[in-house]
C-alpha cells in the first residue's frame, strides 16, 4: 500500500512542472509575476495563445512539421534498405560489424563536434538556412537510430516467408514491398514516431543552420523567447504547451516502443 | 543471378553510405584536418600549425574549466539518474492498479523538447518570482540563488537533467528487472534471506549489466550537455556552467577560431569513440551470453 501511494506521489511530483506550464499559459501577467504559490489561475485567459496565433507562430509549427516529415522520410528511405541488407546478407570481411560500429560512434558522438564542417558542407551545397539542409543535418541523429532500431525489427521477420514467395517466383522488390514492409509496419511506425519526436525536439542544428527567424523550428523559437524577456512566462508557457502536445499525445503510443528500443540496445 | 545477388546488398546500403560519407565521414576528416591549422573559416588562408591548437587548449584555463564542469556534471548526473531509475524500477516492479498510467505519466518529462524543459525551469529558478523560491519563502525559508551562485548553478542544471532523464534510466533498468526469473527469489526465501539480503545478493548483481548500460548511455548524453546551458545560463555565472560543447560553439560560431574549436571537437570525438568502444564491448558480451 505504501508502495502504491509512493508511486502515485512521485508521479504527481514529477508532473508539477508540466502542470505549472499549463496553468501559467492561462494566467494574466499580474498572476504569474507574483510571489503567490497558487498553481491554478483565478482569472484564466487565452490571451497568450491569441498573441501567438496572431503573430503567425503556426507557421513555425509548420516548419517543425516539414522538417520532421522530411527527417522521418529520408531516414526510413535510407535506413530500411540498409537494415535489410545488414540483416539478410552475408557482407564480406565483417563489413557489417565495422558499419554498425561506425553507426554506433556516430550515435554517441556529440553533434557539436561535427557542426563546424557540417556548416561548411551545407554552405557549399547552398543549403544553409533551408529546411532541406536541416533535414540532411538531422540524419546524423536520425539515421543511426533508424538503422539500429529497424535492424532488430527486420531480424524478427521470419526469412521463411520470403523464401516461400521466392519459390512462387516473386522478385526482390515485390518480396520487399508485399511481404517485408507489411510485416514490418508496427516497427516502421514505432521508428517513424521516434525519429519524428527526435526531429521535433532537436535544437542545436536548428540554432546553427537556420538563420531567418521565419524559418525557425519551434525549439529555436522557444530559445529566442527564453532569452528575449526574462518573465514573459505566459506566452512562453503557451508556446511550450503547443510544442509539447503532439509529443505528449504520442507518448502513450510510443511507450511500448520505448521499451522496445531499450531491448534493441541490449542486443 | 549471383552477380546481382552480390551487388544487391551494396545497392541497398548505398543511400545510407552516401549520407554517412557526406554528413559524417567527411566532416569528421575535415574537423581532424582543421584542428591542425590556424584559420577563421576553411583551408583558404589557413596556416598549418601542427599541434599548437591542442597546446593552446591544454594551456587554456577556460577549456580546462569546461572539461572539469563537463566531467563533474556527467558523473553526478549519471549517478543520480541511475539511482533514481533503480528506485523507480523497484517501486513499480510489483503490479498494482494504475501502474501503466503511472509509468506513462512518468515518461512525460523525457519526451519533452529540452527547450521546453529549459523554459519551465528557468522560470522556476527565477530569484524574485520563481516558483521554487516562492515555495521556499511560503514556508519561511530564504530564496536560493539557483542560477546566480557560481557554486550552485551547475547543480541546478543537474536537478533539471535529473527530472528530465531519470525516466530513461528507469526504462532500461525496469526492462532488466522484468527479466530476472522469480524462482531465484523463491529459492532465496526458502533459505531465509530477508528483503535487503535478497536485494544485495540477487537483484543487484543480476541487474548490474542493465545499470551499466543505463549509466553508459546517460553519461554519453550528459557529456554532450549544450541546450540547457545555452538557454539557462549561457555558461555563466563567470564560467561556472561552461561545458565542452559550449566551448566548441563559442570558439567556432562566435569567435570564429575554427582551428581551436576543431581541436576541442577532436577531443570530444576521441572521448565519444572510447565510450563507443566500451558500449560495443558490452553489447558483444551481451550477445555472447
Amino acid at each position: 500500500m505504501i508502495r502504491i501511494i509512493a508511486a502515485f506521489a512521485l508521479c504527481a511530483l514529477s508532473l508539477i512542472p508540466l502542470l505549472w506550464m499549463v496553468a501559467t499559459s492561462l494566467k494574466p501577467p499580474a498572476e504569474y509575476i507574483s510571489t503567490s504559490i497558487a498553481l491554478w489561475p483565478q482569472d484564466p485567459t487565452l490571451a497568450h495563445y491569441r498573441v501567438l496565433l496572431d503573430s503567425g507562430m503556426w507557421r513555425l509549427g509548420l516548419n517543425s512539421v516539414v522538417v520532421a516529415l522530411g527527417t522521418v522520410g529520408l531516414s526510413l528511405l535510407a535506413g530500411l534498405p540498409a537494415a535489410y541488407a545488414l540483416a539478410r546478407f552475408e557482407l564480406p570481411k565483417r563489413f557489417d560489424i565495422v558499419f554498425l560500429g561506425f553507426v554506433l560512434v556516430i550515435k554517441l558522438a556529440p553533434p557539436i563536434a561535427l557542426a563546424i564542417p557540417l556548416y561548411q558542407v551545407l554552405r557549399a551545397l547552398g543549403l544553409l538556412d533551408t529546411h532541406l539542409g536541416l533535414i540532411l543535418a538531422n540524419q546524423i541523429l536520425a539515421l543511426p537510430f533508424a538503422i539500429w532500431m529497424l535492424l532488430g525489427f527486420v531480424r524478427d521477420v521470419p526469412y521463411s516467408f520470403e523464401e516461400a514467395a521466392m519459390l512462387d517466383g516473386a522478385g526482390f522488390v515485390k518480396r520487399l514491398l508485399e511481404i517485408v514492409v507489411p510485416l514490418l509496419m508496427p516497427g516502421l511506425v514505432a521508428t517513424a514516431v521516434f525519429v519524428a519526436i527526435m526531429s521535433w525536439n532537436e535544437f542545436l542544428f536548428a540554432l546553427l543552420f537556420i538563420q531567418t527567424p521565419s524559418k525557425f523550428t519551434l525549439p529555436a523559437f522557444i530559445a529566442t523567447l527564453i532569452n528575449e524577456d526574462e518573465t514573459l512566462w505566459g506566452r512562453l508557457s503557451a508556446m511550450g504547451l503547443i510544442a509539447s502536445l503532439p509529443v505528449l499525445l504520442a507518448v502513450g503510443l510510443v511507450r511500448r516502443g520505448l521499451t522496445r528500443e531499450v531491448s534493441v540496445d541490449q542486443h | 543471378m549471383t552477380a546481382s545477388r552480390r551487388l544487391l546488398p551494396w545497392l541497398l546500403l548505398t543511400p545510407a553510405l552516401l549520407i554517412f560519407a557526406g554528413l559524417t565521414l567527411y566532416p569528421l576528416g575535415r574537423t581532424l584536418a582543421l584542428s591542425l591549422f590556424a584559420t577563421d573559416y576553411g583551408f583558404e588562408n589557413a596556416k598549418f600549425v601542427g599541434l599548437e591548437n591542442f597546446q593552446e587548449l591544454w594551456d587554456s584555463r577556460f577549456f580546462r574549466q569546461a572539461v572539469t564542469n563537463t566531467v563533474v556534471f556527467t558523473v553526478v548526473a549519471t549517478v543520480l539518474e541511475v539511482a533514481a531509475g533503480l528506485g523507480l524500477a523497484l517501486l513499480l516492479n510489483r503490479a498494482f492498479p494504475g501502474r501503466t498510467l503511472v509509468m506513462t505519466l512518468l515518461l512525460a518529462p523525457f519526451v519533452l523538447s529540452t527547450m521546453v524543459v529549459t523554459a519551465i525551469w528557468r522560470a522556476w529558478f527565477h530569484f524574485d518570482l520563481g516558483f521554487l523560491n516562492n515555495l521556499l519563502r511560503a514556508i519561511g525559508l530564504p530564496g536560493v540563488p539557483w542560477l546566480f551562485d557560481p557554486n550552485l548553478a551547475l547543480w541546478s542544471i543537474v536537478l533539471v537533467d535529473l527530472w528530465q532523464t531519470a525516466p530513461f534510466a528507469f526504462l532500461i533498468i525496469f526492462a532488466g528487472l522484468r527479466l530476472i526469473p522469480q524462482d531465484v527469489y523463491e529459492a532465496a526465501r526458502v533459505d531465509g534471506a530477508g528483503p535487503w539480503r535478497r536485494f544485495r545478493d540477487m537483484t543487484l548483481p543480476l541487474l548490474a549489466p542493465y545499470l551499466f548500460v543505463a549509466a553508459l548511455l546517460r553519461s554519453v548524453d550528459s557529456f554532450k550537455l549544450f541546450d540547457k546551458v545555452y538557454a539557462m545560463t549561457g555558461g555563466g555565472p563567470g564560467q561556472a556552467t561552461e561545458t565542452v560543447s559550449m566551448f566548441v560553439y563559442r570558439q567556432g560560431f562566435r569567435f570564429f577560431d575554427i582551428g581551436l574549436a576543431s581541436a576541442a571537437a577532436v577531443v570530444m570525438i576521441v572521448v565519444a569513440g572510447l565510450l563507443a568502444v566500451v558500449y560495443a564491448a558490452s553489447l558483444l558480451k551481451g550477445a555472447g551470453r
